[in-house]
């Protein structure tokens, strides 16, 4: 099959902006119409999932909380196994891209706990990429009752100071979670919220917690031996009576107060704002403009919070076929196009080069230091000291995936397989220069083309 | 495109002025800006700044160590013999003969062993209630007060340090030095001046080879990928020329011996600015014993970088402030979880051969009817104390800081003397001292505002 030039573009569009990089031969299997092949790849059935397998489920994941550090991370390191290995199992891997942005989206750091170490890629699998497709409002309900953001935003001991444990311990509630799923997760900043709004969704959320393991071993607080490490609503810790937030009495009782709260967050008209804001940022450009944020916007309401029409809006619009590719792959994602273009990866017991590559750029999995997650942002990646090692990188990369037996004979037929006609003759040149494959291969993950979304 | 010397040149200030009307296009090109300029000719002796016609004292260096997370300022500097301290802090509270003295009201965490005996040569000060403007305990929307240097709840995509380094003329030495970031890019150094980066890395360098073919396909398709790239070889160049890696070190202290190192260097920067996350210790603050926690963990990290920080200054130690601040302090009161919430004023203390020791600004104490709700007072506004080094220190002039590093920040002055010695000369900057107009910084609030959108 012959494919124009435009359609060569819109592939490398199709591979770049919306997936994650082109594997050899990607651009031919998506043929004429790219719009079209990103739809076809995300209406497969089961696209988002990762097969259990050996993967903990809830329940096994929450057993290994609050054990030992090399427990819990070995439960992290396989996560991230089962993760990369279905980056690359994916043609062009707009789904897995829409993971990362909502697993960014509602980021937290391992570094906070072992609860959070132990259980991220659980959630990633079971709530992330279950409701990828699916509602918002699961997702955000999903998310908010894990045990890993509980803790990661300091919930597990928030205490209604009215409650029964409240006025026995002479406990209070902690505001962090509230605040930041108002400002981070749902309304965004000046999305329309007070400080009151803050501190009384904080007393909805008294009694959010998880059973942490001296709780599960000793029997205090609800604590058992089978719920070990996960969520828990104490109704004794909550602060009893009804709440008024942004304008609306919420009267419920018990945890289902909490759940109105949330449902009215993920349907409120800041929250499909902020949302649509955020994906045009991500996968566009980095200045949205309401041509860009309204359609997307309008999707998430009219749709209500569906997440599969809200990712066919952003597909439909034009200008994400035409704009130039400005936006600037992120380090995670670099490294696994790197991969993509090489068809392989690092074996997984040696992991050693990818971590120091993603530790060096600052781009750790699960690791961002603040909730607010990695930047969506090309000029916060592309500062002076991480291009230069964004080449040492690519360099080491190159040289060390080379010894993996590459079947591709040199550096111009690979990039050919890679990019087609969507390669500059400048590019084209620099990657032909070099004698050694490994010079070569370190061309095609620096040049413009490749750097580029 | 070529853009060999445009960090050169004074920034056109209709470029600014659009800007902060909210045109995309000129912010984009402000952002674009801000990787172009500075060439790896910087570093050549064609480029070495000339000191004998500078502005500013072209000796003196400045860092600022910015502590993410809200820094429990009590925690840091205890006061001792506060009346309201054991009770409000309760198991969190440090016993005053376990800290190490500072004066008869304060004692400094006894994790800080190398800052104290810094304060007791004369080369410490320390700020024991110092706030922002605005006092919203958001971490983002303060860190971005810190950072933007503007009164209040007001927000703009540039910072302090960056806007300074714009206002001085064309060939100040501090100037065409640029500022560096050592790690994350922080907002304060964020804007259309030029600044360097760097971090130590243990990769082969990029060979000769390779970096010339690249500099062939980005000038030619990519020109702000070349200035990034050959600015932070420059960069990297610089740091290494100067000394060997060291391995078994924290990335902390390592991020400090580099930015000493390029510190130091005769035509190295002169502004620094260097951040550490994990300071946000709602939970598990501290153990019974003060010295074990997440607390104490930070500051003795904390303590050993500072102490590397004057071992590899060398000789430039004595011309060097380095301040540590943060976005907020935290509450007095203890919240159940061996922890402390988002709170208003914390302490900050001061390191370096040019800085005169001692306390700086009062103590509002603890007492209930002091505190601004359950957080401690700023008795003392961080612009007052960051003007005060810029002027005392680096010599620049107070109408400079107060229409275009802290725009509205007349009459907020320190009265006390903070460096050692005689006060720098000042010379008056006559470009471009335009007021800026305060921006949203937040993304979705920009947006909101710039496109007038109801949320």
């Amino acid at each position: 099959m012959s494919l124009t030039k435009d359609q060569i573009r819109r592939a490398h569009v199709a591979l770049n902006r919306f997936g994650l990089g082109a594997k050899p031969g990607a651009i031919s299997k998506i043929g004429k119409n790219a719009k079209g092949a990103v739809i076809a790849e995300m209406s497969k059935r089961s696209i988002a999932r990762i097969a259990q397998g050996s993967l903990p489920s809830y329940h096994e994941a929450c057993q290994k909380v609050d054990t030992e550090f090399d427990i819990e991370n070995d439960l992290k390191e396989q996560e991230l196994t089962a993760r990369i290995k279905k980056h690359m199992s994916v043609n062009i891997g707009f789904v897995e891209r829409l993971v990362l942005f909502f697993s960014n989206h509602f980021s937290m750091s391992v570094n906070k706990g072992g609860s959070i170490r132990a259980t991220i890629g659980q959630l990633e699998r079971d709530v992330i990429r279950k409701h990828v497709l699916g509602k918002f409002e699961d997702m955000l309900i999903g998310v908010m009752k894990h045990p890993a953001m509980i803790t990661y935003l300091d919930n597990t001991e928030s205490i209604g100071a009215n409650s029964v444990r409240g006025i026995q311990w002479g406990a209070g509630h902690n505001q962090n979670l509230a605040r930041e799923a108002l400002e981070l997760h749902t309304l965004g900043v000046s999305g329309g919220y007070t400080e009151l709004d803050v501190d009384n969704f904080a007393k909805v959320l008294t009694g959010w917690s998880y059973v942490r393991g001296w709780e599960s071993e000793e029997g205090y607080n609800g604590g058992n031996s089978s719920n070990r490490g996960k969520f828990i609503f104490r109704a004794d810790w909550h602060e009893p009576g009804s709440q008024r937030l942004l304008g609306k009495t919420f009267s419920q009782t018990g945890i289902k107060q909490g759940v109105a709260v949330l449902k009215h967050l993920a349907a409120h008209r800041s929250t499909a704002q902020f949302l649509a804001f955020k994906l045009v940022r991500h996968f566009i450009t980095d200045k949205p403009t309401p041509a860009l944020v309204k359609p997307v916007a309008k999707a998430f309401r009219t749709s209500g919070g569906n997440l599969k029409t809200v990712a066919k809006a952003l597909l439909d619009l034009d200008k994400a076929w035409t704009m130039p590719l400005r936006k600037l792959r992120t380090p995670y994602e670099l490294q696994v196009a790197e991969f993509r273009a090489v068809k392989r990866t690092y074996p997984e017991d040696d992991r050693w080069n990818f971590v120091a590559t993603l530790d060096a750029l600052r781009h750790r999995p699960w690791e961002r230091p603040a909730p607010d997650g990695y930047s969506d942002e090309s000029v916060y990646w592309m500062g002076p000291d991480a291009m230069r090692i964004r080449l040492e990188t690519a360099q080491m990369n190159a040289r060390e995936l080379e010894r993996l037996e590459l079947d591709d004979d040199s550096a111009p037929v690979l990039a050919n397989k890679l990019f087609s006609k969507a390669l500059s003759k400048v590019s084209k040149a620099a990657i032909a220069a070099p004698a050694d494959f490994d010079d070569g291969l370190t061309m095609i993950f620096m040049v413009p083309e490749f750097q580029r979304r | 495109m070529s853009d060999h010397d445009h960090g050169l040149q004074a920034i056109d200030p209709r470029i600014i002025g659009a800007a902060n009307e909210g045109c995309a296009e000129s912010r984009l090109l402000m952002s674009r800006r801000a990787m172009l300029g500075v060439s790896a000719a910087l570093f050549s002796s064609a480029f070495l700044p000339n000191f004998a016609s500078g502005a500013t004292n072209p000796d003196a260096r400045f860092l600022v160590v910015v502590l993410r997370g809200g820094m429990d300022g009590i925690g840091m500097v205890v006061p001792t013999t506060d009346p309201d301290y054991v009770a409000a802090r309760q198991e969190l509270a440090i016993a005053p003969e376990l800290t190490l003295t500072l004066n008869t009201d304060f004692g400094l965490h006894p994790a800080l062993a190398g800052v104290h005996s810094m304060y007791q040569a004369g080369d410490a000060a320390f700020v024991p209630a110092v706030g922002l403007p605005l006092r919203n305990r958001s971490h983002f929307e303060c860190q971005d007060n810190l950072e933007n240097g503007l009164p209040g709840n007001t927000v703009n995509q540039t910072g302090w340090l960056n806007r300074l380094l714009g206002s001085l003329p064309a060939g100040d030495p501090i100037r065409m030095a640029r500022g560096l970031e050592i790690g994350e890019a922080p907002l304060i150094l964020s804007g259309p001046e030029p600044v360097l980066g760097w971090s130590p890395t243990w990769f082969n360098k990029g060979t000769p080879e390779n970096i010339a073919r690249l500099e062939a396909v980005y000038t030619q398709m990519d020109s702000q990928l070349w200035n990034s790239l050959s600015n932070g070889l420059a960069a990297d160049a610089l740091a290494l020329a100067e000394g060997a890696g060291q391995d078994n070190v924290s990335v902390l202290r390592k991020g400090f011996i580099g930015a000493a190192r390029l510190l130091r260097a005769a035509t190295g920067p002169r502004i620094a600015v260097l951040s550490v996350g994990g300071w946000d210790t709602h939970s598990d603050q501290a153990d019974s014993d003060p010295l074990v926690g997440q607390m104490a963990d930070r500051m003795t990290d904390l303590d050993q970088a500072i102490g590397d920080l004057k071992t590899e200054l060398g000789a430039a130690w004595e011309n060097t402030v380095a301040i540590c601040v943060t976005e907020f302090g935290r509450t007095v009161e203890t919240n159940g979880s061996r922890g402390t919430d988002h709170g208003i004023a914390t302490a900050s203390i001061l390191v370096g051969g040019a800085v005169q020791p001692g306390q700086i600004g009062d103590w509002p104490t603890l007492a209930p009817a002091a505190l601004l709700e359950d957080a401690l007072y700023p008795a003392t506004d961080f612009r007052a104390v960051f003007k005060s080094i810029l002027n005392q220190h680096m010599g620049v002039p107070s109408d400079v800081l107060e229409s275009i590093v802290f725009p509205g920040s007349a009459g907020i002055v320190l009265p006390a003397k903070l460096i050692s010695g005689p006060k720098r000369a000042e010379r008056l900057v006559s470009s471009f001292k335009r007021p800026l107009t305060p921006q949203e910084v937040a993304p979705i609030a920009r947006y909101r505002k710039q496109y007038g959108i109801d949320s």
